[in-house]
């Protein structure tokens, strides 16, 4: 194993040098065609638990291996022994460059909430931090929420959604206001980071109405979060959590009519002219938890996922007129023939084809299904499900090529990385995760 | 060592007076000082019988057995002058008091004594405490917390400087598990504004610090500790004052004084204090810097400025001491109030502007203890409170600020809307106000000097009700209300047995606690939309007992062994959520369980030749804690706020040792030193799976687990003017890095603290006037208790005591 480690340094460290050149030569846009990347690092991260078993809380570690090494069933990866300690007080919010060489993290809570710090891969648990730091806090907040965009590693996008009060709340200039109810609504913030110069590049601060009767009746955006690029890289397209106030207590309603599912439309790269888009097939939130819920997809289209939706999640489609097409149903309910179907995370692979995490009514642990998107039609891949596998935390996948990586552990249980083949939605046994007690894995970068 | 012989001569005469059998009558007396302080530990004589006594605290003493006739009676104490005086002895009850003159020059020598003696009776009691003095200390620009922390296996844990959250660590149990009373009074009943942070050592007579287990009479839950501090009672006839100034504006001022009437036992004690800084000291380091619109970091060293304090209070207490109704009958007003600036959240990171905190409390009391109460041995007291408690908690400035105070500016130029509205949370103007009520009675009844059986039993009751300005008018109809209600019965039976050298002290507690929750709801009732009240309420019953057990091997040599079965009801925080503490709500949490077993030994003093003593204290200790409650390290919520709710936590144990070196040579110099060290760790072994848990044994975050504290002192005599006195001391605190998360990597280590203070104060030859001036944080550290929370640098203090006897 000492050895083999070696090697892999070596190797890693070959490899990233060779692709750093290559980017820094590219110069314009650099789009990555959806190939192989020789020589990719997979990394996988593990949750350690803080209190509770499988709680997550405890931080994050991070271990690199080779894709060949990746897909050996022999390889034995203990991310919690030899692997890096992210410095994240919880757990951290991971995202990779595309050619798996670089780890961006954000901390979230804690002492240095908020910052963002780019590490170089070198296989195994070497991990090396750029002297470079950055954080977000003062716009975002210190546990914000932040995905990369598909841009060719280009930036990330953070979001924070504050202070929802009404708008007849009493102020320090205005103690007691006499205006009539009219809406619940937060401050919206849009946060652009430039990943590669790790500085922040643009921020807007605006609220975001919604229609005045869905304003009337309490409802509001709560949390907005999973923004992806249209193909004409001219409108970001932001996920929402939607939710509704009692207008006679002020409190939360939890059981409640739900909306159409909606999302919000600004104008990229200025953030500037947000408009509210909603779905008459999904009336669930696409927000998503962790990690990106909509996808750009070969077609033009972006896919979007939907949780909390009344009839189980759905697979929109927003057009390249960034607007919901209605036409499209995709139902998990109905394509798989279970109720209550949510996905906990989703990854388009290519062609149409993708991979989702879920769970439903009257099961006890999470299963992978292979979706085709065009077909509109989804089924349970073929692995072993044990009763404590769970993917309510699960946050990375790697595509590469037609393959996708998975990471799937029951808590305190050993587990592997699984490769499943897009075109077939075939899983092949890939390296062995060494587990703990009370930690699993959450994730391959 | 005088009481020591003392002691040795009461047991000697007691043994005595067991084999007599004549016919005999008993001696009760008081013996007071002319200015009305009671005379305690004197040693009362009849010479011819052998007979002895020694008077308690109180002046009260007691010689049973005494044939009739005519005696003499001797009584003596360093405090004292002697005195002899005869007595006749014709009826089975006599009843005396005896005003006695002061041992003139040595008033200061002899105070110390007295509280020595005190200290020595506490602490070879059987239980693991330790007794603080505030004489010596009082005399300096001390806070009651750095007292504290001086002593030995406390850790008191600070969010930087005077008057900021402060939390205590005994022997590896913190949190709440450690109570803290005021003369056996939850704090809780009197609030942030007279609490440790406020009340100056001045006011107070002394402090013990129990360490898992706790004696009847502190009649509370409390699970790892208590800290009872007791305020001065002694003195009377007195007036003292003092007046303190030093670095970041900080300044304290007290004054206390008494009056008695020796005719008709009428006295008033009132006292007030002082306190306000600006603690603006200077931080910097890798936790401070100011974000710049790039997010890029500076690095800075900056002054805070968002984090003043200011508390300011009195205390009248009414009454009649030593009638032949009321050994004391008090009626008392205790009121104060707080202002306190809020500079940060959990960490450093983020300053904050304009928040702020304001707390006020009014406090009635009664008070009332009689010993022989209707049958000989029968003592009673009560302590009755009622508490008005008020504070608002004040965040509202909408804008982020940088470590210069000043409006941080975003990319486009203009100002950065903080991420939840305000500076912590959302905009808040929240008025939380509390009325306690704190009803504690005793009885004590002595079946010989060797059983006793001591009774008490505590009520307590808070109801808290909040209003958040902030919040629109129809929404504020909708906040709830939370009522708590403790009920705490002990039962002890004390024995002292084979000549005194066995002392056993067996306790029961039962703890009874009731949670009322009420949110207002909306029903529909006939078509109608009504408000109506979800009321929620849990009971809680639960059972504790211990053991404290202590063997005088000789003279100098004590052996202590205690042992109790703690339990701690989650608090009215913990259950309800504090907005002033970034606490949030848990109405799930339940009550805490600790095995806990203290073995230590006391020796000493030890007279190592003619000028010099030594005193060796050591204890072990373990700690077995099931559902411990702690605040949470690692919440699991997704909501960006720094807030954690309090939760239990599992198993945990702690393991742990400490002890304490005192040396004086010729009563001038003198060296403290002591050293806490313990493993305090998760006890959860077996996941479900039955695979063990690598966290199982380990070290859990966050706990600072070995301490050393040392003070040296030297003092001379007779300089500059006679009979004056210029005292030295030096005394460093050492803590050792600990990690604060499970992930054991550098950046989540706390950097090893060795902060110096030094000192120096003059007395005038009057004993009148005492100046001290004090050096704190020698060399400017970067002191840290909370996890990247810095305590103030280098300051310096200057402060004048001024007292009065005997007006």
């Amino acid at each position: 194993m000492k050895k083999q480690f070696l090697n892999f340094l070596t190797l890693g460290v070959l490899v990233s040098s060779l692709a750093l050149i290559s980017c820094s030569d590219n110069g314009g846009d650099p789009i990555i065609p959806p190939g192989e990347t020789e020589g990719r690092f997979i990394t996988v991260a593990g949750a350690l638990m803080g209190t509770n078993p499988g709680d997550g809380n405890g931080g994050t570690m991070v271990y690199s291996v080779t894709k060949e090494e990746a897909k050996d069933p022999e390889t034995q990866i203990s991310v919690y022994t030899g692997g890096f300690g992210v410095k994240s007080n919880r757990t951290a919010r991971l995202q990779s460059s595309e050619d798996g060489s670089t780890l961006f993290n954000i901390a979230y809570t804690g002492d240095n909430g908020g910052e963002f710090s780019r590490y170089t891969v070198n296989g195994g648990g070497n991990f090396v931090q750029s002297d470079v730091s950055v954080n977000i806090s003062q716009y975002a907040g210190t546990s914000p929420r932040w995905l990369k965009l598909f841009d060719g590693d280009k930036t990330g996008i953070a979001l924070n959604m504050a202070n929802i009060a009404a708008n007849n709340a009493p102020t320090e200039e205005n103690p007691n206001p006499t205006t009539p109810f009219e809406y619940y609504r937060g401050v919206a913030t849009i946060l652009a980071l430039d990943l590669q110069e790790s500085l922040i590049s643009n921020y807007v601060q605006y609220e975001i109405p919604l229609t005045e009767e869905e304003e009337a009746a309490g409802h509001t955006i709560f949390r907005l979060d999973g923004s992806v690029l249209n193909a004409a890289k001219d409108k970001l397209i932001i996920g929402t959590w939607m939710r509704k106030y009692n207008v006679a207590t002020g409190e939360t309603e939890g059981d409640y009519e739900r909306l159409g599912s909606k999302s919000v439309v600004v104008d990229y790269p200025s953030f500037a002219n947000p408009t509210v888009i909603t779905s008459a097939v999904g009336h669930g939130d696409n927000s998503g938890y962790r990690s990106h819920y909509s996808y750009l997809a070969d077609d033009g289209n972006i896919y979007q996922a939907t949780e909390r939706d009344p009839n189980g999640s759905h697979i929109l489609r927003i057009n390249q007129n960034n607007e919901y097409d209605d036409s499209y149903v995709f139902s998990l309910n109905n394509a798989l023939g279970l109720s209550g179907v949510t996905i906990e995370a989703w990854k388009y692979a290519q062609n149409g084809k993708a991979f989702a995490l879920i769970s439903h009514d009257g099961a006890e642990n999470g299963f992978v299904v292979w979706m085709d998107l065009n077909a509109r039609t989804a089924s349970i891949v073929d692995l072993p499900y044990d009763a404590d596998l769970e993917f309510n935390q699960y946050q990375g996948f790697v595509v590469d090529g037609a393959d996708v990586y998975i990471a799937i552990t029951p808590v305190g249980k050993n587990g592997n990385i699984y490769i499943v083949d897009s075109n077939s939605g075939v899983a092949s046994k890939g390296a062995t995760l060494v587990n703990q007690p009370g930690n699993h894995y959450i994730g391959i970068f | 060592m005088k009481a020591g012989f003392t002691l040795l001569f009461f047991t000697v005469g007691f043994c005595i007076s067991l084999v007599s059998t004549a016919q005999t009558g008993k001696l009760t007396g008081f013996l007071t000082f002319e200015d009305g302080e009671p005379v305690a530990y004197a040693a009362v004589f009849i010479q011819a019988l052998k007979k002895q006594a020694l008077s308690d605290e109180r002046g009260r003493y007691e010689l049973v057995d005494v044939p009739f006739g005519a005696h003499q009676v001797q009584v003596s104490s360093i405090e004292m002058q002697g005195l002899n005086f005869n007595i006749q002895i014709d009826k089975p009850r006599i009843q005396l008091e005896t005003v006695v003159k002061r041992a003139g020059e040595k008033v200061l020598d002899e105070v110390e004594v007295t509280g020595e003696s005190v200290k020595n009776e506490v602490e070879k009691a059987g239980f693991a405490v330790n007794v603080l003095e505030t004489k010596r200390a009082s005399l300096h620009s001390l806070q009651t917390n750095d007292l504290l922390n001086r002593s030995v296996g406390v850790r008191v844990r600070q969010n930087g400087g005077l008057g900021s959250q402060v939390s205590y660590n005994l022997n590896g149990m913190s949190g709440n598990s450690v109570r803290i009373f005021i003369d056996g009074v939850p704090i809780s009943t009197y609030g942030a504004s007279f609490s440790l942070n406020s009340i100056p050592p001045a006011l107070i007579d002394r402090i013990e610090v129990y360490k898992g287990v706790i004696p009847a009479h502190l009649a509370d839950d409390a699970l790892g500790g208590a800290i009872n501090v007791i305020l001065k009672k002694g003195a009377m006839n007195n007036l003292t004052a003092s007046l303190s100034y030093g670095s970041f504006n900080t300044q304290q001022a007290n004054v206390s004084g008494s009056y008695r009437n020796s005719n008709s036992g009428f006295t008033v004690k009132a006292s007030g204090f002082y306190n306000f800084s600006d603690n603006d000291y200077q931080v910097w380091g890798k936790f401070v810097r100011n974000i710049l619109a790039n997010g890029r970091y500076e690095y800075v060293r900056a002054k805070r400025f968002n984090d003043a304090y200011k508390s300011a209070g009195a205390n009248i207490q009414v009454g009649f001491t030593n009638a032949k109704w009321a050994d004391q009958f008090y009626l008392g007003l205790n009121v104060s109030d707080d202002y306190n600036e809020i500079q940060h959240g959990t960490y450093m990171t983020i300053p904050y502007k304009g928040r702020f905190t304001e707390s006020q409390a009014k406090v009635l009391s009664v008070n009332y203890v009689k010993s022989d109460f209707l049958a000989k041995g029968l003592e009673v007291n009560f302590n009755g409170m009622i508490s008005d408690r008020k504070q608002v908690v004040n965040d509202t400035v909408k804008w982020n600020y940088n470590w210069f105070g000043e409006q941080s500016v975003g990319l486009n130029g203009g100002p950065i809307l903080r991420p939840n509205g305000a500076q912590q949370g959302a905009p808040t103007i929240n008025h939380i106000n509390r009325n306690i009520s704190t009803f504690r009675g005793g009885v004590t009844y002595s079946i010989s000097e060797m059983h006793r059986m001591v009774f008490s039993h505590m009520y307590y009751t808070i109801d808290r009700t909040q209003r958040d300005l902030m919040r629109p008018a129809r929404e504020r109809e909708f906040i709830g209300t939370r009522d708590l209600t403790k009920n705490i019965s002990a039962f002890a039976y004390e024995a002292t047995l084979f000549e005194s050298k066995f002392k056993a002290n067996l306790f029961g507690k039962y703890y009874h606690q009731e949670i009322d929750r009420m949110d207002p709801i909306l029903v529909t009732q006939n078509g109608e939309t009504v408000k109506s009240e979800d009321k929620v309420s849990s009971k809680n019953n639960t059972f504790g007992y211990g053991l404290a057990t202590s063997y005088a091997l000789n003279n100098s040599l004590t052996m202590l062994l205690s042992a109790e079965k703690a339990v701690r009801m989650p608090s009215e925080n913990e259950i309800f959520g504090s907005p002033g503490e970034n606490i949030i709500e848990n109405i799930g949490i339940r009550p805490e369980v600790s095995n806990n077993l203290n073995l230590g030994l006391r020796t000493g003093p030890y007279q190592l030749n003619s000028t010099s003593k030594l005193t060796i204290y050591a204890s072990g200790f373990l700690r077995d804690t099931k559902d411990k409650i702690v605040r949470r390290i690692n919440p699991r919520l997704n909501d960006a706020v720094q807030t954690d709710p309090f939760e239990n936590l599992g198993k945990t144990k702690s393991i742990g040792f400490e002890g304490e070196i005192n040396y004086t040579w010729n009563d001038n110099f003198s060296v403290l030193l002591n050293f806490s060290k313990f493993n305090s760790v998760f006890n959860i072994q077996y996941d479900p799976n039955g695979n063990e848990y690598t966290y199982y044994n380990r070290q859990l975050p966050n706990e600072p687990f070995f301490t050393i504290n040392s003070t040296v002192q030297y003092g001379f005599k007779n300089v500059i003017q006679k009979r004056s006195a210029l005292n030295f001391y030096y005394s460093f605190g050492f803590v050792d890095r600990f990690y604060t998360t499970w992930l054991e990597i550098e950046d989540f280590r706390t950097p090893r603290q060795f902060i110096q203070d030094i000192g120096v104060n003059y007395v005038f030859p009057s004993e009148k006037l005492v100046v001290s001036a004090d050096l704190r944080n020698l060399f400017d550290q970067q002191a840290y208790d909370n996890f990247a929370v810095q305590k103030p640098g280098r300051g310096f203090y200057l402060k004048l005591n001024y007292t009065i006897n005997k007006f």
